[in-house]
């Protein structure tokens, strides 16, 4: 009985399908003809809530539904899998290993014949989104395209950061050397030796795993330089050199030594992993790091939460002496390498590349930054964005997120930065009327102190680029000779700067010695003539 | 458990396989079918792969179309000076959790044996295995702020006047080795005893309760009763352990090492993900897999001779 019921009903839906294809054959309207597209993106995020509002008026419009895989555990292991498998999502993050193994499709014909918006989109940087060795683009950056300038009021870049209540004690200077830097937090940890009942610590540093950052690139911007990595760009003749074994990273390490000396970093600083320096940062007892600030803002927002917005932080460009003028901040920049490829395996390339032209359109780019007006955000009679209180709550909110934000499409999608054509911000932090008033009493003050209005405007605004820079996002290629030796002084330092950080201050110019020395086996030139040749193609080429 | 009655025929024709044999076992050997195929599948078939440490393996690029480069990888593993400080802190490592592991879980089951209060025993016992099911980054965790400055050893030693002032104890290079076998003891102690409670109570309790008669004393069961029925048990796990000396393990050491121990901290497996399949060379990650394996099939064999000769119970 069941059996034949089953057939029954298998054979009606037949014909309805049979029936609804004719039926998609007469009417060719692109709209109904649905198509799904798999992406994979090599962050671990959640997966979107199923009635997300905003995919929903994608499917809508577009017909097009997502398919998201997230990343699970190690990014190599997997792109190796993927690849010794050779079997793709449509869509997948960058990464060269992709590349190297035939997995992606050029873009730049496509985009150029078929895509008008997004050539445009591209186009002032068409140069650098081809990579240097074939000439062909396979990665659509994802930020850095700016649009009527560049709008910041947040800043989450390199610095020395300072805690707010620090320069109030001391009738709100504004230092600008190291020296000066450490003598505030010296005077400040003598006369509170404990905040909250724990002890005050003065300056903190990570260095965990990939963290380590923060304990090696801080030379160069007191040198004057910008963030390269590991390397110093002269200005003039674009030579690249390491600096981690010359004497402007010696200069940083020595008054590290005698601050340590004098117990101002914390005895656990090059142990602790990252949730002990953010459980540090969070309870307000941390003076000084010099970190890049997105990587303690959580800590912060902890704070800000409790109120206790003096133990905050605002940033400094600090340098060796007055001369120097500081470069921590820098002009926009494509973010090359990070975003979409098409993989070989994808049906209908053009497709994909048609939805993102039309998703480049400002009314689009207002749906994913700002979400729906009237339900995210409200319009004032001059045409002006700004949000309620209870809109303002939902920012960073992460299950509201879930279901009212596109994020896992569009974080990593080819988009606007800066301002649209009536003048509104693309990002509502970067928007006056949401930074304000999302912005403490404390903090109104404090900037008011220093005739500012937002921590930002504690650095230098950012010269004209290099053409080359930077330097960091050069690839150096898969298991090759400059990487190799890429990864041995990364090592190196991560072993040998705490020590010499640490040591006796008698102790110092031996254990940086052994640094040197240990340095000269690695093969540093295969590092810098990697570099160099890249420069020299970009100064070329961009 | 071979039988007193053996006779000399019996053993003979042990080794000569006839048709008879087989129909005899046909049940055993339809059990064993699956599990031989699921090695031949997960074990012999990724050999294969082995071929990879002997080319510059590129992905996606067919066999035929690798480039073939010898030994090159193995040369620049064997000539890399940290290459053998890593090896040296895995094997260290190994035998540092291999002892304090075997002496721990039996010194344990010794005693969880000895309690009669069965409420008792089983708390104990689930307290003790319950960190079994925590992952490494979790008891790392644990680990780390127990040894801060500001965590608990500190402090009791402190209050105690052992020290007068906090020691960052993951900071210093002759700690590190013990903290790892400490931790694996703390996480695995409880997870461990239960094989050896396991053999404890199949010791025949005739044997105790003759020691009884005899007027043997607690501690003389134990040395002459307990410890004796466990004995081909711990010989077997202890020759399987053998052969996973060359895995120290990957996690604790990664979680927890950090730049001031690198050269005590880092093992063979670190080593092999920073410089081999971080950096997309398979092909040096295959290498230094195929000597560890070649390492570990020696030990195990080696192991296994070992307790022939002196007359154990073996694997092989």
């Amino acid at each position: 009985m069941f059996k034949k019921r089953g057939k029954i009903l298998l054979s009606l839906l037949l014909v309805a399908l049979a029936l609804s294809s004719f039926n998609g054959c007469s009417d060719s309207a692109a709209k109904d003809d649905k198509f799904e597209v798999s992406i994979f993106r090599i962050d671990s995020l959640p997966q979107p809530d199923p009635d997300n509002k905003i995919y929903k008026m994608l499917k809508d419009e577009f017909g097009v539904t997502f398919k998201f895989e997230f990343l699970a555990g190690d990014l190599k292991q997997k792109l190796g899998v993927m690849t010794a498998s050779g079997d793709y999502p449509d869509l997948i993050s960058y990464d060269p290993l992709l590349k190297e193994a035939g997995a992606l499709i050029p873009l730049e014909d496509l985009i150029k014949d078929n895509c008008p918006n997004l050539y445009a989109h591209y186009k002032p940087f068409w140069n650098q989104v081809k990579e240097p060795d074939d000439g062909h683009m396979y990665c659509m950056p994802d930020y850095g395209r700016f649009y009527g300038g560049v709008s910041d009021l947040t800043y989450e870049g390199n610095g020395f950061w300072i805690q707010k209540a620090v320069l109030a004690e001391f009738g709100y200077p504004k230092p600008t050397t190291l020296d000066e830097y450490f003598d505030l937090i010296e005077k400040y940890k003598a006369k509170y030796p404990t905040i909250d009942g724990q002890p005050t610590i003065g300056f903190e540093i990570l260095n965990y795993q990939w963290r380590n950052f923060v304990l090696r690139n801080p030379p160069q911007f007191l040198a004057g330089f910008p963030n390269d990595g590991d390397v110093t760009v002269d200005p003039i003749t674009y030579k690249a050199e390491i600096f981690a074994n010359k004497d402007i990273a010696k200069r940083y390490y020595k008054k590290l030594n005698e601050v340590n000396a004098k117990g101002l970093i914390n005895k656990d600083t090059f142990v602790n992993n990252y949730d002990q320096y953010m459980a540090n940062m969070a309870s307000g007892r941390v003076l000084g790091v010099p970190d890049q600030h997105w990587q303690f803002g959580k800590a912060e927002e902890t704070l800000k939460l409790k109120e206790r917005f003096e133990r905050t932080y605002v940033p400094l460009g600090l340098t060796y002496d007055k001369s120097i003028k500081d470069h921590y901040r820098d002009r926009s920049l494509l973010n090359l390498h990070r975003g979409y490829g098409i993989t070989v395996d994808c049906k209908d390339p053009l497709r994909i590349l048609k939805l993102f032209d039309a998703l480049l359109d400002e009314k689009w780019q207002k749906i994913f930054d700002w979400g729906i007006e009237g339900e995210d955000y409200m319009v004032n009679e001059k045409g002006r964005f700004y949000k309620t209180p209870e809109q303002l709550k939902t920012m960073g909110d992460v299950p509201w997120q879930s279901k009212n934000k596109a994020l896992a499409l569009y974080e990593s999608m080819p988009k606007r930065e800066g301002f649209y054509s009536d003048g509104n911000s693309v990002r509502d932090l970067n928007q006056p009327e949401v930074y304000f008033s999302q912005l403490s009493a404390y903090d109104k003050e404090f900037f008011g102190k220093y005739g500012i209005s937002s921590p930002i405007e504690f650095l230098n605004a950012p010269p004209e680029n290099l053409p080359c820079y930077p330097a960091w996002t050069i690839d150096l290629g898969e298991g090759s000779d400059a990487q190799i030796a890429n990864q041995q002084m990364q090592d190196l330092g991560v072993k040998y700067l705490p020590r010499i950080i640490l040591a006796a201050p008698a102790d110092f110019e031996k254990i940086w010695q052994e640094y040197v020395d240990a340095f000269d086996k690695i093969n540093v030139k295969a590092y810098e003539d990697k570099i160099n040749k890249e420069i020299q193609f970009r100064v070329k080429n961009w | 458990m071979a039988g007193f009655s053996s006779n000399q025929k019996l053993i003979k024709s042990r080794n000569i396989i006839t048709l008879d044999v087989l129909k005899k076992q046909k049940q055993l050997i339809f059990m064993s079918a699956p599990l031989l195929v699921y090695i031949i599948i997960f074990a012999y078939a990724p050999m294969w792969g082995w071929i990879m440490s002997f080319q510059d393996y590129k992905p996606a690029k067919s066999f035929f179309d690798q480039q073939w480069v010898g030994f090159k990888h193995f040369e620049f593993l064997f000539t890399d000076p940290v290459f053998f400080n890593v090896l040296r802190n895995t094997i260290c490592m190994s035998i540092i959790n291999l002892v304090f592991s075997f002496v721990s879980a039996i010194g344990l089951a010794l005693l969880l044996n000895e309690i009669k209060n069965i409420f008792f025993k089983r708390t104990v016992q689930i307290i003790s295995y319950l960190p079994h099911f925590l992952s490494w980054i979790i008891v790392t965790g644990i680990v780390a702020n127990v040894l801060s400055t500001q965590g608990i050893i500190n402090e009791v030693l402190m209050k105690m006047g052992l020290l007068t002032e906090p020691v960052t104890w993951l900071s210093e290079e002759k700690y590190f080795w013990g903290i790892v076998g400490v931790s694996h003891v703390w996480k695995e102690v409880g997870w461990n005893t239960i094989i050896y409670l396991a053999a404890m109570s199949a010791i025949d309790p005739c044997l105790y309760e003759a020691a009884n008669i005899d007027g043997a004393n607690r501690y003389q069961k134990m040395w002459h009763i307990t410890l004796p029925g466990i004995k081909s048990t711990f010989i077997i796990l202890l020759i399987m352990n053998i052969g996973w000396l060359m895995n120290a393990g990957f996690e604790i050491q990664y979680l927890l090492g950090n730049g001031l121990v690198i050269d005590y901290s880092q093992t063979i497996d670190i080593f092999v993900l920073k410089y081999g399949i971080g950096m997309g060379r398979f092909s040096f990650a295959t290498a230094a897999g195929v000597f560890k394996s070649v390492v570990s099939i020696t030990l195990l064999l080696l192991a296994n001779a070992v307790a022939k000769r002196v007359g154990e119970e073996r694997i092989i």
